[in-house]
Order: C-alpha cells, then sequence, then structure tokens
C-alpha cells in the first residue's frame, strides 16, 4: 500500500541546515493500523508531513499505491491528496463557518461532486462515529472528540488508500482520545481503512498493529502487537524506556 | 454544494475579516482620491503659487500620504490572507489544485478589491467636498473658497486603484505559491522576530536622528555657498539619516525599551510578545512616526503662521496706514475725514509724510545655466522707499538720529524681514536726476507699520533726503498718511476707504508688490524686458479688490486694522484649509495603521492568550499585556513623530533670527497644544483599540 524507502529531509534555520530525517525506511499494508512514536524531534510528523506531499523531501522514496509521489506535477499532487490520501490534524483543521455536515464533505466539494451517493456516505460515517446528533452545527459549538471524529469522517469520505493522522488525541482527554481510536479501529474493521498514526500516546499506539520507533530521524525499532493492547503499551513503554538509554550507534 | 458555495458560506462565517479589509481598501482610496482632488483642485493651485514652497510641502506630503495609505493597505491585505490562510491551506491540503484554488482566490481578491477600492474612490470627491464644506462652515468662507475640482485627478486614484488590485492578488498568489502546506496552514501563528541589537543601537539612533536633520537644513546652504549653484533636489538625500535613525530608536524601543528596568520579569510577556512579531510592527511604527510628524506639520503650520500676525495686528498704533504714489489724485485728509463722517467716525492721530523712491546700487544672484550662480554688483538694482529721519521720528514717535551718507532699513519688531531689506547699499539714485549719492547701511529701525517686503522702507537723514529730492518728479514720489478713528471702528468704513483709494490711482500703479520701476529701467537700458511684465504668476486687477490675490500682493495694498484682522482668514483660508486636510489625511492614515497594526498583533497571538488563559492568567493580567503592546504601537511613533516636529518647528523659530520672539513663542505654545489635543484623540482610538482586541481574544 506505501512505501518509504531511504527518506532524507532536513531543515535549514538561519545559516544551519538541520538533517531531520537520516534515511527512513518503512511500509504499510493494505488493512494496517501503525504508529510512529519517538521523542520530540525525532522526525515523526515531519515523516508523516513528507508522506502527505505536505512538505518536500531532498532524497528518497515514498511510494502510494504503486505510484511516486516525488516529481510529479501539482495537478496530479493536487488529485492524490485529495482521492488516495485522508487526513487528520492534531488540531481538527475544521472550517468554522461550516457546519459539522459540510466539513465532512469538503473533499467531495473539492472534487465538484457532491451527489447523493457522497451525502449518504457523509450520513454512515456520521453515523458510525456517533455524531450524527452534531449535523448541523459549527465546529465552535462541538467538543473537542466530535471534532476529531468529524475529521476522521472527513478523512473517510473519499475512501483513501491510507489516513495519514498527525498526533489525533494530541489535544484531547483521555475519554475524548478512546473515542477517536475507537473510531480509526471501526474505520479499519468496517471500511477496511489503512492507518497511519503519528502518535506521543502510547495507549493511544496500544491499539495499533504495529509501532514504529523512530530516534534522531532514523528507524529505531519496528513492534508488532501480539498481545493484548494493555500488555502492548507495557512493551512499548519498555522498548521507550531503552530507546532513551541507547546510543546512536545502535540505531538500525 | 460546490467549491463556490462553499466560499460564499465561509465568507458570510468570517465577514469581520473581509469588512476589515474593504474598510482598508476603502479609506485607503477615499483619502488619495480626496487628497489628489484637493491636491488638483483649480481653489488651491489659484492661491498656493506655482513653484513655491507651500506646492512642494503639499507634494512631499502626498507623498507621505501615498506611502501611508500603501502600507496599511499592504497591511489590511496581509492580516486578510493571514487569517485566511487556514482555510487556503486545507483545502490545499484536502487536494484542491493550486489552478483552481487561484482562480478561486484571484477572483475573490480582484472582486473584492475592485468594488472596495472603487467605492473609496467614488466617495473621495465626496469627501473632500462635505470637509471643506465643514470649514467653510464653521471656519471661515470666502469667494476664494468656493471648491472646484479637476476632475484629472481621478486618473491619480485609478493608478492607486489598480495598484491596490495588483498588490492583493499577488499577495494571494504568495500563499500558493508555498510548497510547504504546513506553513500555509500554520501561517497565522508565523513569527517575524526583529534582529536582535545591542543596547548601543538606541543612542545610535539619535545621533543618526539629529545628524541626519542637521545635514540635510545644512547642506544647500553649503552647496551653494562652495558651489555657487541652487541646490539640486538630490541633496535631499542627506536627510537619509534621520530615516535611519529613527528606525533604529524604534527597533530598540521594542526590543529593549527606554527604561531600565528594576525587575526583568516585569512585562516580560508582552515584551516578548512583541520581539517576535516585531519586523512588521516596527517598520508600522516608522511609518505612523512619520506621517504622524506629516500630521504635525500641517496643524503646526496654522498657528505659527497666524499667531505672529494676530499678536503684530492687535499691537498696531495706528488703525489705518496707506500710501500713494505722487502722481496719483491719492486720498488727502480731508477726502478721509468726509468718508469717515459717513460712518459716523472722526479721524484723530493724523500723521502724514512724504517719501522718495530711489534707486539703490547692490549685489545681485545672476543665474546661469546648470542651476549656477554668480554675484555680480548692479548700480541699479532696486528701488526703496525712503523717509526723512524728521518724517520717521514724527510718525513713530521714535527719536532715530541718522548720520549723513548713511541709511536704517526698517524691520519688524522681531527682525525677521531683513532678508527682503538691501543691507548692502553703496549709492542712492536720484531717478530723475540720476544724481548719486554714497551711502553705507547703518542698521535695523523696527516699525512694524512701515514694514514692506517689495522693496522696502529706509530712513535717511533730513539732509540726504533734502539733496536727492532735489529735481525729482512726482512719479518718484509718494504719501504715506496714518490715523486712529474715534468710534466704533468699522469694516464698511474700511471697505469704503480702501475703494476710494484705489478709484483716486485712476489707472496708475495696478502693479503687484514685487515690481520694481528701477529694476525695469535698468533692464531697459541693458536692452532686456523687465521680468515684472512678462511674469503673469501674480496678476492683480483693480477690478476684484476683494480677492485675495489683490489684498496680498498689491504695491499699495494699505493696512486697515479690521479689515486685516477680518480677511486675515479669508485671504489665507484656501492656505489654511489645505494644510489642516493634509493634518487630517495624515492622522487618519496613521491611527488606521496602529489600528490595523494591533489587529494584526491580537490575531497572530491569539493562541498565545489562551495558553497563557490555561496557565491561569487572569483577565486583568492578560489586559494588561494587550494594552501594553497596544499602547506602545500608539504612542510610541506618535510621541516620536510628534516630539521630532515641535523640535524643528522650535529650531527654525530660533534658526531664523537666533533667537525665540514673543509671537512666535505664542505660536508655539499654541502648537504645543494642539499636540496635546491630538494626543487625546489617539488615546481615545487607543482605548477603542484594547477593549476591542480584549473583546477579541477573552
Amino acid at each position: 500500500m506505501l512505501y518509504v524507502e531511504n527518506l532524507h529531509k532536513s531543515y535549514q534555520i538561519g545559516k544551519e541546515q538541520y538533517e531531520v530525517l537520516k534515511g527512513i525506511d518503512l511500509s504499510v499494508a493494505k488493512g494496517e493500523f501503525v504508529a510512529v512514536m519517538g521523542p520530540s524531534g525525532s522526525g515523526k510528523s515531519t515523516l508523516l508531513n513528507c508522506m502527505s506531499c505536505y512538505i518536500p523531501y531532498e532524497e528518497g522514496k515514498v511510494v502510494l499505491g504503486g505510484q511516486e509521489i516525488k516529481g510529479i506535477n501539482e495537478k496530479e499532487l493536487a488529485n492524490i491528496r485529495n482521492k488516495k490520501l485522508g487526513f487528520v490534524f492534531q488540531d481538527f483543521m475544521l472550517l468554522d463557518g461550516l457546519s459539522i455536515y459540510e466539513n465532512i464533505l469538503v473533499p467531495k466539494i473539492i472534487q465538484g461532486k457532491v451527489r447523493r451517493k457522497e451525502e449518504q456516505r457523509a450520513e454512515m460515517l456520521m453515523e458510525m462515529f456517533g455524531i450524527t446528533h452534531i449535523k448541523n452545527k459549527y465546529p465552535a459549538e462541538v467538543s473537542g472528540g466530535e471534532r476529531q471524529r468529524t475529521a476522521v469522517a472527513r478523512a473517510l469520505i473519499n475512501d483513501p488508500l491510507i489516513i495519514l493522522a498527525d498526533e489525533p488525541t494530541g489535544n484531547l482527554d483521555s475519554k475524548s482520545s478512546n473515542k477517536v481510536i475507537s473510531s480509526f479501529q471501526e474505520a479499519r474493521e468496517k471500511l477496511n481503512a489503512t492507518i497511519f498514526m503519528v502518535t506521543h500516546d502510547s495507549f493511544a499506539a496500544s491499539h495499533c498493529d504495529r509501532v514504529i520507533l523512530l530516534k534522531d530521524g532514523m528507524v529505531y525499532q519496528n513492534m508488532q502487537k501480539k498481545t493484548t493492547s494493555g500488555k502492548f503499551q507495557d512493551e512499548l513503554l519498555l522498548a521507550i524506556k531503552e530507546m532513551s538509554e541507547v546510543k546512536k550507534d545502535d540505531l538500525i | 454544494m460546490t467549491l463556490y458555495s462553499m466560499q460564499s458560506k465561509l465568507r458570510r462565517a468570517n465577514k469581520k475579516n473581509y469588512v476589515l479589509y474593504i474598510f482598508c481598501n476603502f479609506i485607503a482610496m477615499m483619502l488619495i482620491t480626496a487628497y489628489t482632488a484637493m491636491m488638483m483642485s483649480p481653489t488651491v493651485l489659484d492661491v498656493l503659487p506655482e513653484g513655491g514652497d507651500s506646492r512642494k510641502q503639499m507634494m512631499a506630503v502626498f507623498v507621505l500620504a501615498c506611502v501611508g495609505c500603501t502600507v496599511f493597505t499592504i497591511y489590511g491585505t496581509s492580516l486578510f490572507f493571514r487569517m485566511k490562510a487556514k482555510e487556503i491551506g486545507l483545502l490545499m491540503a484536502l487536494g484542491a489544485g493550486k489552478n483552481r484554488l487561484s482562480a478561486m482566490i484571484l477572483s475573490e481578491t480582484a472582486l473584492i478589491s475592485s468594488v472596495s477600492s472603487l467605492a473609496g474612490t467614488i466617495c473621495g470627491i465626496p469627501f473632500a467636498w462635505i470637509l471643506w464644506r465643514l470649514f467653510r462652515l464653521f471656519i471661515v468662507d470666502s469667494k476664494e473658497m468656493i471648491l472646484r475640482f479637476d476632475y484629472s485627478c481621478l486618473l491619480v486614484s485609478i493608478v492607486f486603484l489598480v495598484f491596490i488590485i495588483f498588490a492583493a492578488c499577488m499577495m494571494g498568489l504568495r500563499y500558493l505559491k508555498k510548497t510547504n502546506i504546513i506553513d500555509v496552514l500554520h501561517e497565522e501563528h508565523k513569527n517575524e522576530p526583529v534582529p536582535e541589537t545591542g543596547r548601543i543601537f538606541g543612542p545610535i539612533g539619535i545621533l543618526l536622528l539629529f545628524t541626519g536633520a542637521v545635514c540635510g537644513y545644512v547642506a544647500p546652504r553649503v552647496y551653494m555657498k562652495v558651489m555657487s549653484a541652487y541646490p539640486p533636489a538630490w541633496l535631499n538625500l542627506f536627510y537619509a539619516p534621520v530615516f535611519i535613525g529613527l528606525y533604529l530608536i524604534l527597533l530598540h524601543t521594542i526590543v529593549h525599551g527606554w527604561k531600565k528596568r528594576k525587575n526583568r520579569y516585569k512585562g516580560i510577556i508582552s515584551r516578548s510578545m512583541m520581539k517576535f512579531q516585531g519586523k512588521q510592527t516596527v517598520n508600522n511604527m516608522l511609518v505612523v512616526a512619520v506621517l504622524a510628524a506629516g500630521a504635525i506639520f500641517g496643524v503646526f503650520y496654522i498657528p505659527i503662521s497666524m499667531t505672529g500676525q494676530m499678536i503684530e495686528l492687535s499691537q498696531r498704533p495706528y488703525s489705518y496706514m496707506y500710501k500713494y504714489p505722487g502722481d496719483t489724485v491719492g486720498l488727502k485728509a480731508d477726502q478721509t475725514e468726509q468718508i469717515a463722517d459717513a460712518h459716523d467716525l472722526s479721524l484723530k492721530d493724523w500723521q502724514e509724510s512724504e517719501y522718495l523712491t530711489l534707486g539703490m546700487d547692490g549685489i545681485q544672484e545672476i543665474e546661469e545655466d546648470n542651476d549656477k550662480f554668480h554675484e555680480e554688483y548692479t548700480e541699479l538694482l532696486q528701488e526703496g522707499s525712503f523717509l526723512s529721519e524728521d518724517s520717521y521720528n514724527r510718525i513713530t514717535g521714535q527719536n532715530v538720529q541718522v548720520e549723513d551718507g548713511t541709511y536704517y532699513a526698517v524691520n519688524n519688531q522681531e527682525e525677521t524681514v531683513g532678508f527682503y531689506l538691501n543691507q548692502n547699499g553703496t549709492m542712492l539714485t536720484n531717478m530723475v536726476t540720476r544724481e548719486n549719492l554714497a551711502t553705507s547701511f547703518k542698521g535695523f529701525v523696527n516699525y512694524n507699520l512701515l514694514v514692506d517686503t517689495g522693496g522696502g522702507v529706509y530712513v535717511i537723514s533730513d539732509r540726504d533726503y533734502q539733496r536727492l529730492n532735489s529735481g525729482i518728479a512726482d512719479e518718484w514720489k509718494g504719501t504715506m498718511a496714518f490715523f486712529n478713528v474715534a468710534g466704533e471702528d468699522s469694516y464698511d468704513f474700511a471697505k469704503d476707504l480702501l475703494y476710494s483709494l484705489i478709484d483716486s490711482f485712476g489707472d496708475k500703479g495696478e502693479v503687484i508688490s514685487h515690481y520694481d520701476r528701477v529694476a525695469k529701467i535698468a533692464a531697459a537700458e541693458n536692452g532686456e524686458v523687465y521680468w515684472g511684465d512678462t511674469d503673469v504668476m501674480t496678476q492683480i486687477s483693480y477690478q476684484n479688490p476683494d480677492t485675495s490675490e489683490f489684498r496680498g500682493y498689491w504695491k499699495y495694498m494699505p493696512q486697515f486694522q479690521i479689515m486685516d484682522k477680518n480677511d486675515m482668514l479669508k485671504n489665507m483660508a484656501v492656505f489654511f484649509m489645505m494644510f489642516l486636510f493634509i493634518a487630517i489625511i495624515c492622522l487618519v492614515a496613521a491611527m488606521i495603521i496602529c489600528y490595523t497594526r494591533c489587529m494584526t498583533i491580537a490575531a497572530n497571538n491569539g493562541y498565545v492568550f489562551t495558553d497563557l488563559r490555561r496557565l491561569g492568567g487572569s483577565s486583568d493580567f492578560l489586559e494588561k499585556e494587550i494594552k501594553s503592546q497596544a499602547v506602545k504601537v500608539f504612542s510610541v511613533p506618535y510621541i516620536t513623530g510628534a516630539g521630532m516636529m515641535c523640535i524643528l518647528y522650535t529650531l527654525i523659530m530660533y534658526g531664523n533670527d537666533g533667537k525665540i520672539s514673543a509671537s512666535e513663542m505664542y505660536g508655539l505654545l499654541v502648537c504645543y497644544g494642539i499636540v496635546l489635543i491630538l494626543s487625546g484623540i489617539i488615546y481615545l482610538l487607543y482605548r477603542m483599540t484594547s477593549k476591542k482586541i480584549a473583546d477579541m481574544l477573552m
């Protein structure tokens, strides 16, 4: 579904050049729910933004559904963002002037295809994520958790190849976080959605099939979930603890 | 729902953002159109002399107003797009193609900019008319003040309008050109930090400010002295350090502040917030400081010009003074008495004196090509009106002793018109007999009523007067009359007297004050045409004795206290109103920039205030943080600009004659009073803006 090969990305801050991603390799299979964890500055969000074609990268490959995204023209890139990718941002990024229902339909509005079929899908997603009752409300009138579930529904409206989520529970309390994670799980189970999520939250990550640990712009560990969420969370915490003690030379 | 209907719904939801943008464009275009309409109005152009300083000042302030309007339009636009950035970024993130977004943003921006700018342009001329009408209604009205427009002024507005639309579209496209969508999404939170400068930059700024002011002031004089040429326009570049100095002062204010802080943590949040949004804040402050200086310049023009005149008028020892040349019938005492009788008045303190018009030699600047000049001695340089020592003492009540072979020039009490008087004469000439008398300049005597900036009035000894009087024709003689009236002085009497005086001239003496018969003879003898017979800049006519031109420039214009008082405002009305208009435009532009800057700071720092509230910041604390930033945006540039102008005017007053006279001091005090009133207006706007920001953030 998606693979990343030898991805490099640097930022120029003043006269200094900072290399944030130092050759990342990873892949995500269809229907998989993958999380990326790592300390601040490890390059999680940069990796996600490069995979989303939001920011340009210098070297490496990002291949989505068999198509490499680097070097393709602007129009095609917009088409990929619209049809093949779904995004969930930490700060929801809903349009305040549109209702919850209209926000979900924005990707379809961009395509210029809002027919009955699309409206039915939006209604189905709202039903699935328990936000039908706030359909006609505006983002400022609903809770953070409801806003994020709206964002998840918006990401799924086009039935994308993959959903990229950047710390989707970062701005939420634990109850709302649970509901958002449940939404992802439900999307995967019912819609066979593929989800790639960057998170700091070990509890959220413990619900994923696999967790990739990043450190200093490189993949430190790839952890497959083989047990219950609770135990997997313990494993994750242990791995994170170990990671903080390991020197750079030990990275894979 | 389509992309366009979605846009229209978002527009409705974000209407405050659109209203601010429309307001900025509207105001900018209205101010520019109103100013251009006034600047190009025949009403104004007829009064401000072509090539004169007033027109240059008007043009300089116009450039300033254009810069100000450009700045706040660009700021309005950037604020608009900053607030819209999330929307644009999100649509890009969700797959809207740049071409589609470009078309959508360009059409929306072009439409809104065009409509708001066009509305501003359309309202500009009525705005100028209403403002002018208010001046006429509440301040002063005269025939000259009837406002006429030259509609070609709209061409300037159209150029500015096109610029606004172009700049807005370019700014919109700038967001779309960004390759990093995350940057667009987070544009609202983007910082613009000022460069970290050392504490020394503040004092360096002050030094540069003063150095620039002194160099700019002195450079043309030095150039004239050294190069014997008229100063070229590029010499104004010597003023450039003023702007650099001003920038450094404002930068220092934002980065360090001028107070030595005992507690380094006091105000640390607002200071750091300003610092991280400081780049544009400092740029804005610079423009506001210059605009405030422009406004103060415009508003000072009135008291500085008028206070001295008002004092001079009220202190005149004679209410009436007139003169007429000897070859006209003139008004004798009995005729004047008759006119006074008709107005139930009688004459008192009557004094009458004969004077001679003589040729004077001196040094003249002769213009060459390439703006160069050289000085040349000219035997028949100019004419002067000469009183005998006895006549002068009788009229003035002074006791001046004049030695034979010397002369005194009559200056005003404050000795501010010495520039117009011949201080280098070595020879006086009877223009009929051509008899010469060697002489030398002895100094000034002071009597306001005898001041004549045309050729000047001089005093010679009785013996020299008799010598030069010998064989002189009537046309080179004249009579001066001075008197007061018993009874209630009336404007109608003064007017009748003026008309009678004009009638008594017949067709003679219909010339402007600088018309010089001696220079004309000298030109004719050299086979040249006298400039006064060719120049049509200031033509006067006995047919229009009530016009500003006639009363301002007639060579024999009498000085009637009641008429001068009444006419002073009317004669100078257009002049003054234009400068008042300039002040209003600059002040409005400055206040709008301050307002939009504060709104930008509030919009950019919204998330900081949210964080502060989460960290337990009380409403009072947050309000204090808001106010401490807004107060800087409003007060620092205003104090700097106004302070600069106060110092400049005081220095000019002092620099003219090495002292500040009583009337100048009164003028300056009135100016300082106006600065205080304007400070009050700025303070009110600051309070309103702070409240609006507080409502927005809390």
